[in-house]
């Protein structure tokens, strides 16, 4: 936060001056400049930043003119959303392509998917996004070109469309929803999917020559048995770490893929606090990821100690 | 009192003839793509920024207008191209002999969205509110009028008193956007004007009420039913403005009728690829939005006007705007847009290098070889800025000189031209519209009155200073124009910047849309006058 904030007040803007407006005199800018503290040393600056923060203010943006905190929890739901959709995705697409790719090692089927997840992780999620918005939206008409959903959405009640819709029954804005979800989650799913296939391979290919699955083999278990429930668990230890990594790195990510979506979460609005030098939104944004990213990690924590209890020792 | 000013390029008795139009309320104007059709329907806008805030006060920018003019109502209005100034809450003015008092005659059959009746009151109250929060369209009034010096002569009539005698103010008079004084009062929070709660709500008298709105999608409005100029045979039922911000994705929503118009500011690739698809309409109309090049007349070597002279003619006008742009904008050879009153007609300056070489041997002859790297602010994601500023730098590579350019976001650059220690040696960039006279463009960017907040260019002459005062107090149009024009050459003889080309507005609507009415200073997006045909 401390590098962040003074970054964001290295770079040479005058936030008085964005808020008086293009006509503004000189003498009102001035006068706002001191209303808004802003002729205050820098660590001052910090400091009171700091003390309106122990009480959860974020302050006010300069753009939306809106508390930074209100338009940040307004927008956090949709962005949850969608990372969540995305990592649904990945995880149910990546760690079967990853144990499949192991299983069947070095075979045609490995080699094609470590090719496709190579090129999983150097594809631009912006050239991806326009692509698949001209193929299956423009040309094929099979989904929605952007937004969240076709209307104004259901009666809100926590701000997550797919939950709002199912504790108000409302299955046509529930099919609506996802129908509008499937190509931006798909967009952000995909680098996601292929490091996902890449570490469970790896992690399936260290426990598969392990004595345990040989004894097990043995013993004459079924090959889906043994790979299913015994060896992808002690593969996933690596891959659960990673998807906590993921999803801290989806949720920031999302900035690009909400911008050509047209999704109304923290991705845009952080795109447009950048373009308007909004550093006290920015820095909310940066906030929000920062206690998104360790929230995952720790429940990260919790889940390895399920996986291997070894762990809590 | 005296009833002979004149203000744009309406003069009283034409806005007095224009009043019986507006009270039958079909104001039947020309527009693009009229046609017979049936009334109602949605209109669906994507936007390139947000909708933020609907607080008409708070913000004057061009990106958010939609929601200015379709939910308020000024005292006065501006329509079509060349823009007209239309009665509007207001039917007539007066103002006295020392130019000082603005009394204004207001109609009153004006009720609010929630059915009050307008009176001077509000109009007191709204320009109050905009003194005392100093943003948007209220800076344009803080020079020219104290808090307190508006009164309600009586129900209907109100006066605004000048600190000193303003032509201007009659073109500023549609920015004042009149709120209900008593619903906002009754919101008010901790002394915030109302603020908070006018974020999110609306409380005007215009065309549309507001009926959904989310700050990160937008916006939907609903016909006022009872809006006092009345509605005619042809109308939207419903409008919605969304924010869209990737252009890609705007476009091809347009394309697959998502979406029934876009903001008419587009690259000419853009504007290509919809044509060519055939799906759509697009309306063209020189707007009033100057794109040049402001150089910083205070620093060596641009203090220098042989230096100045080869600058001006060291960029290819032709070349930029015939290949680049693909002849998608109109060669505007002055500060003034070509299509306004006062512009001088002058030819304009030329790519020539060999006389932009003789002018720097001129140059080098007074001062010496020696010339230090040029800098050019650029604004980052504006190509046009980015691309006319490569064609300079490889001209004046030609002649020797080397130029950095430096690209940054709007608000970086703009910081950076508001001071003259840190105004880049040139910047390409766009006047906009906020008021159809002048002194918007010359007078704001050359006047010393203006310097350095508008007038960023460092160019402070005595001749242009005069001229543009006496145009800033006098009212009779002629001689406005007479001044303008003198001032304007001036300043071109003087090579004081390079001034490239005017917009042209190419609207993109789905063939459905009928009747829109494009003005510079709505950019199209008053949809009153609109409709979706069936």
């Amino acid at each position: 936060m401390f590098v962040v904030f003074f970054i964001s007040n290295v770079v040479p803007t005058d936030p008085a001056r964005i808020v008086a407006g293009e006509n503004a005199t000189e003498a009102q800018v001035v006068a706002l400049r001191t209303e808004m503290g802003l002729d205050q040393p820098l660590y001052v600056q910090f400091g009171r930043y700091i003390a309106d923060l122990a009480t959860g203010d974020l302050g006010k943006s300069l753009y939306t003119q809106r508390a930074i905190a209100d338009d940040l929890l307004h927008r956090l739901p949709a962005t949850l959303e969608l990372t969540i959709a995305a990592m649904i995705i990945s995880i149910g697409v990546g760690v079967p392509l990853g144990v499949i790719s192991a299983v069947k090692r070095n075979s045609w089927i490995d080699q094609l998917l470590r090719i496709l997840s190579v090129s999983g992780l150097a594809v631009a999620s912006f050239w991806l996004a326009m692509e698949l918005q001209m193929y299956f939206s423009t040309k094929l008409g099979w989904t929605p070109l952007n937004g969240r959903i076709g209307g104004w959405g259901p009666d809100e009640i926590t701000g997550f469309y797919v939950i709002d819709s199912l504790l108000g029954g409302d299955w046509a804005s529930l099919w609506d929803t996802l129908h509008h979800m499937l190509l931006p989650a798909v967009t952000l799913a995909l680098p996601a999917a292929a490091t996902l296939v890449r570490f469970t391979r790896a992690g399936v290919l260290e426990v598969i020559n392990s004595n345990y699955v040989l004894y097990e083999r043995a013993m004459g278990f079924p090959t889906s048995l043994i790979i299913w429930k015994y060896v992808l668990r002690n593969a996933l230890i690596s891959t659960v770490t990673q998807i906590g990594l993921i999803f801290g790195a989806l949720f920031a990510g999302a900035v690009v893929v909400e911008a050509v979506f047209d999704w109304p979460g923290l991705g845009t609005y952080a795109v447009q606090s950048i373009l308007q030098s909004d550093t006290k939104a920015i820095l909310g944004f940066s906030i929000v990821v920062g206690i998104v990213f360790i929230g995952v990690n720790l429940l990260v924590d919790i889940v390895h100690t399920f996986i291997d209890p070894r762990t809590i020792q | 009192m005296t009833s002979t000013k004149t203000f744009g390029n309406v003069d009283r008795r034409s806005i007095l003839k224009m009043i019986p139009a507006a009270a039958l309320g079909t104001m039947a104007f020309p527009a693009m793509g009229m046609a017979a059709g049936g009334a109602g329907g949605r209109y669906v806008h994507a936007n390139n920024s947000a909708y933020d805030t609907l607080d008409p006060h708070t913000v004057n920018d061009v990106a958010r207008v939609a929601s200015r003019l379709n939910f308020y109502d000024g005292l006065y209005r501006w329509v079509d191209n060349p823009p007209k100034m239309i009665p509007w809450l207001a039917t007539s003015h007066e103002v006295s002999e020392d130019g000082l008092t603005w009394t204004f005659q207001l109609r009153d059959d004006v009720t609010f969205h929630d059915g009050t009746n307008m009176t001077a009151e509000d109009v007191v109250y709204s320009l109050e509110r905009m003194l005392e929060l100093k943003q948007g369209a209220g800076s344009l009034f803080i020079p020219m009028i104290d808090p307190g010096q508006t009164k309600a002569v009586d129900k209907y009539v109100v006066a605004f008193t000048l600190k000193e005698p303003s032509a201007i103010f009659g073109s500023l008079v549609p920015s004042i956007l009149v709120v209900n004084s008593k619903l906002v009062k009754a919101n008010e929070v901790n002394g915030d004007h109302g603020q908070a709660f006018l974020i999110d709500n609306v409380a005007g008298t215009g065309s549309f009420t507001l009926s959904r709105y989310d700050p990160a999608r937008g916006f939907v409005g609903k016909r006022y039913v009872e809006h006092f100029a009345g509605w005619g045979d042809n109308y939207l039922d419903e409008i919605e403005f969304r924010t869209v911000l990737e252009t890609n994705t705007r476009i091809q929503g347009l394309m697959s009728g998502d979406y029934n118009g876009l903001d008419g500011y587009l690259a000419p690739d853009q504007v290509e690829r919809l044509r060519s698809s055939g799906k759509v309409q697009v309306f063209e109309q020189e707007s009033m939005r100057v794109f040049h090049i402001a150089m910083h007349n205070g620093r060596a070597p641009l203090d220098d006007k042989n230096f100045r002279m080869a600058m001006v003619h060291a960029f290819d006008y032709d070349g930029y705007i015939n290949e680049i742009m693909q002849g998608t904008v109109a060669r505007n050879p002055t500060i003034l847009p070509g299509n306004l009153w006062g512009a001088p007609d002058v030819e304009g300056y030329s790519f020539d290098l060999e006389k932009a070489k003789s002018y720097l041997d001129a140059y080098k002859a007074e001062h010496g070889d020696e010339i230090r790297t040029l800098k050019i602010g650029t604004l980052a994601g504006f190509s046009e800025t980015e691309q006319v500023a490569s064609l300079m730098q490889n001209a004046l590579a030609q002649l020797g000189i080397k130029v950095d350019i430096e690209s940054a976001p709007w608000p970086v650059i703009s910081t950076m031209m508001q001071s003259p220690d840190t105004m880049p040696d040139m910047v390409p960039y766009w006047k906009s519209t906020y008021y159809v006279d002048p002194n918007n463009w010359v007078g704001e960017l050359y006047g010393s009155r203006y310097a350095p907040t508008r007038n960023i260019s460092a160019y402070h002459v005595d001749y242009v200073d005069e001229r543009l005062e006496k145009a800033l107090v006098i009212t009779d149009q002629d001689e406005r124009a007479k001044l303008y024009e003198e001032a304007t050459r001036r300043i071109y003889d003087d090579a004081a910047g390079i001034w490239i080309y005017n917009t042209k507005w190419y609207g993109p609507y789905t063939k459905n849309v009928k009747n829109v009415r494009f003005c510079p200073v709505g950019n199209g997006q008053d949809m009153r006058w609109s409709y979706v045909e069936d």
